[in-house]
């Protein structure tokens, strides 16, 4: 094993223009906002993006003008509503949407895992989601029971990002015993060409070996580990720190407003890395009162 | 005194409530999503949860539902809806390793019933949580997606739709079908080879309803007191079939509604997107 530690600029700085992004997390845990937002910086465009339910990285990929496509199962911000950014896009024709049902999406994922050019899907038949994706729905006929079923095409992403817990220098990504487990993080894993993953802390090899069940992504899938602390902020990673209700409703009304783009001048380009995003906000002082008490990790 | 003037005095919410309770079954399994903002979250959560905890409670103790990713989460305590560390400690049975496990035992018919609720529905049952408008251009108001709505309605036995009744959200044919119900441009189960049933009942703030009819189309099972056919066939914009003798809701009795206020829900955690409306 090698170190694999590299920082969120030159993980983002290998992924090009175009590209088809895995995006990780699920409502409001764990999006990788430390990606997200260096994908901001460094004026990324015509992204396409496949996501389980999204919500701060697709609305803030979509308000910086990345975004062209969007294949996933929700797009919106949970209890806080809907994601104005990206309705706004989709609405004006900017971006495409491809919507799959969770088995859907699952079953698309599993394929590319499994090194499966597609894998067969019943929920999808006689909905809108068939005729509205020809590219990667197909109706067939089961070979064994004649009856119609769908050749769902495999979730082929060029680039993955995942914000996980804990890991080591190789990219050992473990996680913690009490979690939340409402997401494909583990799934969009297993399926990925180039893998990059955002964790809160990097514990010493030992650690991660003493308990390799708890290895959810091993070092083999990994190109590239970065160390960022409260990186899904302002949303939550289960077992460290819940989300910033102020923070989340802040971008919200600028984003409600059409007001956006000048968020990010403001908010985003200006700061060199994670570091100044942190110290932005206050840091540790300011940023401790949203840490859960019941931490398995220091 | 004359059993016929002993009204309870009861929440249209806690009529909901009761009604969708004794829909469920001991030993079944129910899926409840998580729901979204304000009066969604009343309608997708708050609403089936309390009538799972008062099915359990009454005839159905071992009755489970999955909520999120969490198998039989105990209900004795329901955590207030906000932040993330509240669901992640939410005390439960199982919480497989991730979602695909779950999903897999809906498409595997392992699931008894569900509760769902969408801004459309229309005459045979279809839902659209996806999009307005018309199809190949973009639409004029982009809803959030699929979520599982689609494989419960493909797979589970029971789907229960939960939505309050506005001429907007009933009508006669979804912009965008997300879940499929009974039939849809001369396509139907049986010629897709779908292996649920389809929804079963539709339960709204003001009426009941069911498929009960030769080609699925939607019926209407009973209304709520003091609400006329009139008001409900206002408040739709198609008309459902109507038999000549439509029955009231039943009232919940004293003792279910104490149960759901100072056992269930003494908080108002779940109803927290409720008007508190009473009824007379």
């Amino acid at each position: 094993m090698k170190s694999k530690l590299i920082t969120a600029a030159e993980a983002v700085s290998r992924i090009p223009d175009g590209a088809t992004l895995a995006v990780g997390g699920s409502l409001l845990r764990r999006q990788p906002m430390v990606f997200v937002r260096e994908l901001v910086r460094q004026n990324r465009r015509d992204l396409a993006l496949l996501t389980w339910a999204t919500t701060l990285a697709t609305d803030m990929l979509a308000a910086a003008c990345a975004v062209r496509r969007w294949d996933g199962i929700y797009a919106g911000f949970f209890r806080l509503g809907l994601a104005p950014n990206f309705r706004r896009a989709v609405q004006d024709g900017t971006i495409e949407t491809h919507d799959y049902s969770e088995s859907a999406m699952v079953a698309r994922f599993r394929a590319r895992a499994m090194g499966l050019e597609f894998l067969p899907n019943r929920a999808m038949l006689g909905t809108g989601m068939e005729t509205k994706s020809p590219d990667a729905v197909k109706r067939i006929t089961c070979p064994y029971t004649g009856k119609p079923v769908l050749a769902l095409r495999a979730a082929d992403a060029d680039f993955t990002i995942l914000h996980g817990y804990a890991a080591d220098e190789y990219g050992n990504v473990q996680w913690p015993i009490v979690r939340d487990s409402d997401d494909i993080d583990q799934m969009m894993a297993s399926s990925s060409r180039r893998l990059f993953v955002s964790v809160e802390c990097i514990v010493p090899h030992e650690e991660i070996a003493r308990r390799p069940a708890l290895t959810y992504i091993p070092h083999t899938l990994v190109e590239g580990i970065v160390h960022a602390p409260r990186g899904a902020h302002p949303t939550a990673t289960d077992g460290f720190y819940d989300e910033d209700e102020d923070a989340l409703e802040d971008w919200l009304e600028a984003a409600r407003a059409g007001r956006s783009a000048e968020w990010l001048d403001a908010n985003v380009r200006p700061l060199a890395d994670h570091e100044a995003y942190l110290a932005k906000l206050g840091g540790e002082a300011a940023l401790a009162r949203f840490d859960v008490t019941e931490r398995e990790y220091a | 005194m004359d059993v016929a003037i002993k009204v309870t005095a009861c929440t249209t919410e806690e009529l909901m409530i009761a009604a969708i309770a004794a829909e469920l079954k001991d030993g079944e399994l129910g899926f409840v999503g998580l729901g979204t903002a304000a009066r969604a979250y009343t309608l997708a959560v708050g609403i089936p949860i309390a009538a799972a905890r008062l099915a359990q409670m009454t005839h159905a103790p071992a009755f489970s539902i999955y909520w999120g990713n969490l198998l039989t989460p105990s209900l004795d305590g329901i955590p207030e809806a906000t932040l993330q560390d509240t669901y992640t400690r939410w005390q439960a049975a199982a919480s497989p390793v991730d979602v695909g496990y779950k999903i897999d035992m809906v498409t595997a018919g392992r699931f008894d019933v569900s509760f769902e609720s969408a801004p459309q529905v229309d005459r045979y049952g279809n839902l659209n949580i996806t999009e307005i408008g018309e199809p190949d251009a973009p639409p004029k108001v982009r809803l959030v997606g699929c979520l599982a709505q689609t494989e419960h309605l493909a797979f589970i036995r029971r789907p229960i739709i939960v939505t309050d009744l506005s001429p907007r959200a009933f009508v006669e044919r979804v912009d965008f079908v997300t879940s499929l119900g009974h039939a849809r441009d001369g396509e139907t189960r049986d010629t897709l080879g779908l292996p649920g049933p389809g929804p079963e009942l539709c339960v709204t703030d003001k009426a009941i309803f069911d498929f009960a009819t030769p080609d699925g189309a939607m019926r209407l099972r009973s209304v709520h007191p003091g609400v006329s056919v009139e008001e409900v066939l206002s408040l739709m914009s198609f008309a459902p079939v109507i038999d000549s003798e439509v029955p009231e809701t039943p009232r919940p009795s004293a003792e279910t509604v104490a149960i759901i206020r100072n056992d269930i829900d003494p908080h108002g955690v779940l109803m927290t997107g409720s008007a508190r409306e009473r009824m007379a």
